[in-house]
């Protein structure tokens, strides 16, 4: 069923809400700052860019998931959005550090994750033909916030400071729960046939072009978040001036948001499996991060970023967007849920591995071209997925993915049976 | 220094300003402290009056070096060193190298009393003027007001560059009046500092009597400096108000979209064969238009959404 335009605006607006929060962070921690402990949460948060706090929020990834296969993903984003808010009031009543990374973190990182995954994954099940569409404009979201938000967050921290600013996030955070709200129930044909939160998982667990895109995204992941830990202090080794820098990390997150509706559109105008375009996409975000080295003009550094800023955007919601043409709509709750806990390893991997070889090797030239590596090697999985090479428009129809549940152990070439 | 012909050294006359020995008895008696050494060039052409800022916070021997260039003869130029606006008689010397003139002034600057502008003239046609400012190190403090709650406890912290004062003390102040703080208030303020160059001031159980401004002093060999830091403390109530009205808010958005939803839905339940037929006379009667393509869209999307 394709549902009316309108269903975007909540789903967006609550894929909006969890990963503006993760942006606030940032906000919050230099509001703790003024409270005199900052030191260690600035050199915590710096050097681990955002996987610090990606894992603790990915971990409840699955639950989230089984929970959403169960009830539907209103009830669970309406916890998320309570979950949340409450983490953030709690932190603003914090008087150490502990205290604060545990309600910041745990408290709200799980709220943010129950919010995250099924928002996302429930675009799949109301989107069939504007599928990719959806997921891009949605995605815009995290871009958005943050450009919103972050003057909103000084603003707040200048006139209450932190822990009034925290209060005032919190109850922010509770239009998650309106978000949520909005989140209507939908049944398809396919559910009861995929089974309960178990036997999807187990199901999942044994689907071989499940299991490959996982390891390519998280190939993916490893590469992704790099250039957004390092590339100011890339361009300070070049010799820039820090507000030129920071205007094109802007220039980045600009045309981020422009490649995501770009590749959006992309996703559903071309027809063929979603796989080549994440592939094309992923390619050229790896080969331009292994150019950075290289460029050393300032007009070549801001053509490389607008190219990785696009490129990165781009493969977002296609990357999110293929999904259901892998494990089928039923199953989409778990197996986001499953992937988004398996890639966030990579994400966490991924920055302190590229500071060490910054260390090791004096510069950031190792550590951008393994990123691109990484990419590169992420793409190349992609092509080992079924359908890869196929010119028709072959997206799995419900009947075949029952087909296709009931049977866990269905060997590869069987599951395009009867679409050609 | 090259000691050439026109060279000009004015006698040890004991100086209004200090009463310094002469140069080679300083040089031998202060020998140990630093040396600092600091140039201004000057051109007939020069407009404005050039000056440089010099940080000092240690007794040092200062050599102060005008150069001039002119196209005119420089036996005819006038030279002469102030402090501030006193004229100085001695420890100065004249150099005329080509076409370059120099003049070097030489003082150590033990105590607060040297501190301030020494300047040289150049007098030709115009009289031009090099200024040296030397100043004790600035403090640092913070531009915006540091915002607090009643009942939280907060840190001001106060620092200079590369500086190692020989003392701290902090002051409070309402209005004008500059009031020590009763550090013996163990469970009120803490002072203490982690390097020299930085003071850190942590008030505890703040109310709001705390409110105001306090004053940072570092008092060095040289000279004192200060810096105002300014503490706003809030009531809770401040933030709570905003934050029930958000939640007000969206309880009633959530309470709008469900109350919204279960109407919608009860509309579609009840009357919903009465619609279906009216909808099959509505489209006999609209088949004869040519909308037939439509109407059959329409049908299926309405079994389908049930």
């Amino acid at each position: 069923m394709d549902g009316g335009a309108l269903s975007v605006l909540p789903v967006g607006a609550g894929v909006r809400g969890a990963p503006l929060l993760r942006c606030l962070l940032r906000g919050v921690c230099g509001g703790v700052r003024g409270a005199g402990s900052t030191r260690l949460l600035d050199r915590l948060h710096r050097n681990r860019g955002a996987a610090v706090w990606e894992t603790p929020s990915s971990s409840p990834g699955p639950v989230g998931s089984a929970l959403s296969t169960k009830f539907g993903p209103r009830p669970v984003v309406m916890a998320g959005g309570i979950l949340a808010a409450l983490g953030m009031l709690l932190a603003s009543f914090a008087t150490s550090l502990t205290h604060l990374y545990l309600s910041i973190g745990l408290l709200s990182g799980s709220g943010w994750a129950l919010t995250f995954t099924p928002t996302l994954a429930c675009l799949s099940r109301y989107f069939s033909r504007r599928r990719s569409l959806a997921t891009g404009l949605a995605l815009t979201g995290v871009g958005l916030s943050s450009f919103a938000f972050a003057p909103l967050f000084q603003w707040l921290l200048s006139h209450y400071a932190w822990r009034g600013a925290l209060l005032l996030v919190s109850a922010l955070s509770l239009h998650l729960v309106a978000c949520g709200a909005l989140l209507r129930p939908l049944f398809l044909t396919e559910d009861p046939a995929v089974g309960g939160p178990g036997a999807q998982l187990a199901s999942l667990l044994h689907h071989g072009p499940f299991l490959r895109y996982t390891v390519a995204l998280t190939l993916i992941n490893t590469g992704f978040f790099i250039p957004y830990v390092h590339l100011v202090a890339h361009l300070q080794d070049l010799n820039w001036d820090p507000l030129p820098a920071a205007f094109l990390l802007s220039v980045a997150a600009i045309s981020d948001l422009v490649g995501r509706v770009a590749s959006g559109w992309l996703g559903d105008a071309v027809p063929g499996p979603v796989a080549r375009l994440l592939m094309l996409w992923t390619t050229l975000t790896g080969v331009s991060l292994a150019l950075f080295p290289v460029a050393q003009a300032p007009t070549a550094l801001v053509a490389l970023t607008v190219a990785y800023g696009f490129t990165s955007g781009a493969l977002t919601p296609v990357a999110f967007s293929m999904l259901p043409e892998l494990v089928g709509t039923g199953r989409i709750y778990c197996g986001l849920g499953l992937l988004q806990m398996v890639e966030s390893i990579g994400g966490l991997l991924g920055a302190p591995l590229s500071g060490y070889l910054r260390d090791v090797t004096g510069n950031y030239t190792a550590s951008f071209v393994v990123a691109g590596v990484f990419l590169l090697a992420g793409s190349g999985v992609l092509i080992t997925l079924p359908h890869f090479f196929c010119f028709s428009a072959p997206t799995l129809k419900p009947q075949d993915l029952v087909t296709e549940a009931l049977d866990t152990k269905v060997p590869l070439p069987k599951e395009g049976l009867g679409e050609d | 220094m090259p000691r050439s012909a026109g060279n000009h050294q004015k006698p040890g006359r004991a100086s209004p300003v200090t009463s310094l020995p002469v140069r080679e008895e300083m040089m031998a008696k202060y020998s140990n402290l630093p040396l600092e050494s600091h140039n201004i060039s000057l051109t007939e052409h020069s407009d404005v009056p050039v000056e440089k800022n010099i940080t000092l916070q240690r007794p040092s021997n200062v050599e102060l070096i005008c150069q001039f260039t002119t196209s005119g003869d420089l036996n005819l130029v006038n030279v002469t060193w102030k402090k501030d606006d006193e004229l100085l008689e001695s420890n100065y010397m004249i150099n005329i190298t080509g076409s370059i003139m120099y003049t070097l002034y030489t003082v150590t600057i033990i105590n607060s009393k040297q501190m301030g502008s020494y300047s040289c003239f150049f007098e030709e046609e115009k009289e031009q003027r090099g200024t040296f400012n030397f100043k004790v190190p600035e403090l640092h403090g913070k531009n915006k007001p540091l915002i607090t709650y009643v009942g939280d406890s907060t840190v001001l912290i106060c620092k200079c560059q590369d500086c190692a004062p020989l003392n701290w003390t902090w002051y409070s102040s309402n209005g004008s009046v500059q009031v020590p703080l009763d550090v013996q208030m163990n469970d009120k303020y803490v002072i203490n500092g982690t390097n020299a160059n930085e003071t850190r001031l942590k008030i505890m159980h703040i109310s709001e009597e705390d409110q105001g401004s306090y004053w940072c002093h570092a008092v060095f060999q040289l000279g004192e400096s200060e810096e105002r830091l300014q503490l706003v403390v809030l009531s809770y109530l401040v933030p709570l108000k905003p934050f029930l009205g958000i939640i007000a808010e969206v309880v009633l958005l959530v309470a709008i979209i469900l109350l919204c939803e279960m109407y919608t839905q009860k509309k579609k339940k009840q009357p919903d064969d009465g619609k279906e037929f009216k909808q099959m006379e509505q489209l006999k009667s609209d088949d004869s238009n040519g909308i037939e393509n439509n109407a059959t869209r329409h049908r299926k999307n309405e079994s389908v959404s049930q």
